[in-house]
């Protein structure tokens, strides 16, 4: 199969899924979903809505069409351009899309330099630690590794939160930015990265061990196969035994972890969102469960389902470039 | 191997580099509230709190944030006096009622301007008390009296008049019905005004109080600036910062950590932390009023009863009908070891619960004495149920109704955004089974409580009231035409129902008193909701950096020290004049920092070379 085809039929599964994913959704929060979305807003302000005023609100939601196909297409079409309705809950009556993507922004920021520091720093450690194995530099990896590892995010966010923070003040407890110091410019992006230090430090660590331990175990795989005795054979320079024949070939299974971990990386966003209440889209998302705002809800659950999607497409196309065969089945 | 090594302490003293640069410049901004501040640096102070705003239209609020921002944002008619919240003079300077008390004459402020500079007039009154009755808009309405107003009219730009058909107290409760200007909204229809959002991003709230809502960052922050030209005299603050945090523990950490200056402190164990480290910590702590309660409510929707509320004959109920009778209520509220739950629950900061209109309003509040107090007797209640006929006859250790047979099994509902809810429900789920009664705890948040309670659909559940001031309010949310609106429970008394109304057409405290207080030994006796306790309002503030909210309690004694009915602190809180360093430093240590990157760097580059010429030597 050429590349060509072979992108085609990776974005036609992606598409395929998402398709099923948002079907399941619109059952989810539309049909299956017990409540009327109307009264609850209604309740969450407090206020007198007559029959009549409710109904205009449905009506103005779409909520008075027919399920099929009528609200079912509105509601596939509006999670395809990311238009999911108005918070019943949380902020009423304002758009869901504006709330979230001011959120998504923040943790985007953390999610993606986090993401990207622990695979480096991961990768790294492993290809060194599985080149030279039980050495020191192995050894002191593997035993922090094992330990992050193990060791839930939250927790190990709360350590970094009380030495840090509250033990030798060197970073702030939470939030976003300063509030009672208005920095403007520059001093405000350093005081943003001083409010991201520690949740970044916390995602970082939590996901570098199990690139490091995937990528040690599978270079030590590699290194044990014919053709890397095959090329000392021949002469060629340790150097590039590593990095043209077993990194190489070592890669591939960290690529497939680095896209089946995003969906937990995700997961791990809230808890840390949460202990430094980091103003993110894990937060969001929490306070959308907490509060029942369905719309909200669904658009944090479809979001994060895209992300997971996307990933995974780019994990399949990596390893397409890395390994002709996948190209070529 | 030894190169390697070096090399490796290269990148972790690059790291320790980055690290520290990082930390000095955090630490030395983390001085909080910036009084001099230096390169003109606004004066802030900072709250923490774990309630969100979701709205500041003046007429939808129903969060103490949303309170907050308006009691600073705008004004009401009158204020609420310092020390007894009674009515002061604010926007209205004086007051007179006519001899017949249908006619109370105000004197607006001459002078007052709106935050855009627009002059603020009786006008701007008329306009919103009349478009609250209009559009029967919020949570104020009663205060206008509906039924008993018969016009508000500005007969001059500084003088109202207000005209009613029976004498009423009503115009000098005061009335908590923010003033909105009439300028800016006098051509909005109803239903405009209803969904307003009040506030845009890039457009400050036009109000006429001390401080203006500026920027709202949704579930993360909001902040006011200070008004110069508020009538009342400007703050000696430049702005004020809200923060919303997801737990007491957060604000209380952000506290120590000097990131915030004051707090309300939900959580009794973690005030007691702060009241052991003492000022000295740099945070005072502060015990304010019992002004609100916890209540366990029953439901008391009888669909069939004749004198049911038209909501609950309309929407029906899933409680259980042994609920309805008042001798099981009793039996349940004898049961209840309301001195327990204060020690316990409380740490002892708060009293006894008994009506619904706390003892702070000493001039409203009745307490029950001799026979009529309500106590803690296990046996006592068991022995009415016995009487009654709720015996255990299927020898399952739970009572059984006689007329159904079923057993007395309740669901009982508690909050999970409340810090002592399951704490509350634990004490009260152990005291019941001792009478008999088994209870099904169950934790829901606050919208799934609303929607249980909205639907009739819950047996008991623990919540609270802040109640207001004035006891108007909290009376009105017991009386029938309340069920489906703010009635905790759906009781229908129609003789209570009269007495709402006789004490809503008394013109003077001496002749409402004994009817208001009648009213509370009404609901004491019948019990649709048992008070647990008056919890007192715990608060925590930057001492070191602040003063002028001690001297400014409200009410007296031992007020609020801030978010108070009638911002009086809000103009008198100061900074103590400490000066923070400015915010060049910080790019001295971003220098140091690019420094560490950069010995990390080299850092790296030697291993790496270092990895070469072993792998040449190979």
């Amino acid at each position: 199969m050429g590349t060509q085809r072979y992108l085609l039929s990776k974005v036609g599964q992606l598409l395929l899924t998402l398709l099923f994913v948002l079907t399941i959704a619109f059952f989810m929060f539309r049909v299956w979903m017990p409540g009327d979305p109307v009264k609850t807003f209604v309740r969450s302000t407090g206020s007198h809505y007559s029959k009549e005023q409710q109904d205009a609100i449905r009506h103005e939601w779409g909520l008075d069409r027919p399920l099929f196909p009528d609200q079912y297409v509105d509601f596939m079409l509006g999670s395809l351009t990311f238009h999911f309705g108005f918070s019943t809950v949380l902020q009423p009556g304002v758009p869901v899309s504006s709330l979230f993507w001011e959120k998504m922004g923040k943790s985007a920021i953390l999610i993606t330099t986090s993401t990207i520091a622990s695979i480096v720093i991961g990768v790294y450690l492993g290809i060194k630690g599985g080149w030279k194995r039980r050495g020191a530099l192995d050894n002191s990896s593997m035993a922090s590794s094992m330990v992050l590892y193990a060791m839930p995010e939250f927790v190990l966010g709360m350590i970094l939160l009380l030495l840090f923070s509250n033990v030798v003040h060197f970073f702030p407890s939470g939030g976003y930015e300063s509030y009672a110091v208005h920095y403007t410019g520059v001093d405000r992006y350093i005081d943003i990265g001083r409010h991201m230090a520690l949740p970044w430090l916390t995602l970082t660590l939590a996901y570098l061990g199990e690139f490091y331990l995937v990528m040690r175990s599978s270079l030590l795989d590699v290194l044990g196969e014919e053709y890397i005795s095959l090329a000392r054979a021949k002469g060629v320079r340790e150097k590039f035994v590593l990095r043209r024949h077993a990194v190489p070939n070592a890669l591939l299974p960290t690529i497939t972890l680095v896209a089946l971990s995003f969906g937990f990386i995700l997961g791990g966003v809230l808890t840390v969102e949460l202990v430094f209440s980091y103003p993110g889209v894990g937060k969001l998302s929490v306070d959308a469960l907490t509060a029942r705002d369905m719309p909200m809800l669904q658009a944090t659950f479809i979001i994060s389902v895209i992300a997971v999607l996307v990933a995974n497409l780019i994990a399949d196309l990596l390893y397409a470039y890395l390994d002709p065969r996948v190209r070529r089945a | 191997m030894r190169k390697v090594h070096k090399g490796l302490l290269v990148i972790i003293s690059g790291v320790i580099t980055m690290f520290l640069a990082a930390g000095g410049a955090w630490a030395q901004s983390a001085t909080p509230s910036t009084t001099a501040g230096g390169a003109g640096q606004p004066i802030t102070f900072v709250e923490g709190t774990i309630n969100d705003m979701r709205t500041v239209n003046p007429w939808k609020a129903i969060e103490s944030p949303e309170y907050e921002v308006l009691a600073l944002n705008f004004d009401t008619l009158e204020n609420f006096n310092k020390d007894d919240l009674t009515a002061a003079p604010g926007f209205a300077t004086s007051w007179t009622q006519s001899e017949d008390g249908l006619t109370w004459t105000f004197q607006i402020r001459d002078g007052a301007t709106w935050q855009d500079g627009q002059p603020f007039t009786a006008e701007d009154v008329a306009f919103s008390f009349n478009k609250t009755l209009d559009c029967s808009l919020g949570n104020s309405l009663d205060y206008l009296v509906p039924k008993f107003t018969k016009s508000i009219e500005a007969t001059s730009p500084t003088e109202l008049v207000w005209t009613t058909s029976v004498p009423t107290l009503a115009p000098v409760r005061p009335p908590w019905v923010y003033i909105a200007p009439e300028h800016l909204w006098g051509n909005s229809s109803c239903d405009e005004i209803k969904k307003a959002p009040f506030f845009e991003d890039g457009k400050p709230m036009i109000g006429s109080g001390p401080f203006q809502l500026t920027e709202w960052k949704k579930g993360e922050s909001w902040t006011m600036d200070a008004n110069p030209n508020y009538w009342g005299g400007a703050p000696h603050i430049d702005k004020f910062t809200v923060v919303k945090y997801d737990n007491s523990e957060a604000l209380v950490n952000a506290l120590k950590n000097g990131e915030i200056d004051y707090a309300y402190i939900g959580s009794v164990d973690l005030f007691q932390q702060l009241q052991a480290a003492g000022p000295e910590s740099g945070i005072t702590t502060h015990v304010g009023p019992a002004i609100s309660f916890d209540q366990m409510s029953f439901n008391m929707c009888d669909p069939t009863a004749a004198d049911a509320a038209p909501y609950c004959a309309k929407t029906g109920s899933t409680g259980n009908p042994a609920l309805r009778d008042p001798v099981v209520r009793t039996a349940i509220s004898w049961a209840i070891d309301r001195q327990t739950l204060v020690s316990k629950i409380l740490a002892g900061l708060g009293s006894i619960g008994t009506t619904v209109i706390p003892p702070f309003a000493s001039a409203y509040h009745w307490e029950p004495t001799g026979d009529q107090v309500i106590g803690f007797d296990i046996a006592k209640a068991n022995d009415m149920l016995e009487q009654a006929g709720y015996t255990d006859t299927d020898n399952n250790g739970i009572r059984n109704d006689p007329k159904t047979g079923k057993d007395l099994d309740f669901r009982l509902i508690l909050r999970s955004e409340s810090d002592v809810g399951t704490q509350v429900g634990d004490y009260v789920t152990g005291w019941l089974k001792q009478i008999g009664i088994k209870t099904e705890p169950e934790v829901l948040t606050d919208g799934k409580l609303v929607s249980a309670w909205y639907d009739n659909d819950y047996d008991l559940y623990i919540w609270g009231w802040f109640p207001d001031p004035d006891p108007d309010f909290m009376l009105s949310t017991f009386t029938s035409h309340q069920c489906g609106v703010w009635s905790d429970t759906c009781y229908a008394n129609p003789a209570y129902d009269k007495m709402y109304t006789q004490q809503q057409t008394t013109d003077n405290v001496q002749e409402r008193a004994p009817i208001v207080q009648q009213m509370q030994q009404t609901l004491y006796t019948d019990i649709p909701e048992i008070v647990l306790y008056y919890d007192k309002y715990l608060e925590a503030y930057n001492s070191r950096d602040w003063q002028g909210l001690e001297d400014n309690q409200s009410p007296t004694p031992d007020g609020y020290l801030w978010a108070q009915y009638t911002p009086y602190s809000a103009l008198t809180l100061a900074p103590r004049g400490t000066e923070t360093s400015s915010s060049s430093s910080s790019s001295v240590l971003l220098i140091v920092g690019i420094l560490g990157a950069i010995i990390v760097i080299v850092g790296i580059v030697m291993i790496a070379r270092r990895g070469k010429s072993d792998e040449d030597l190979a």
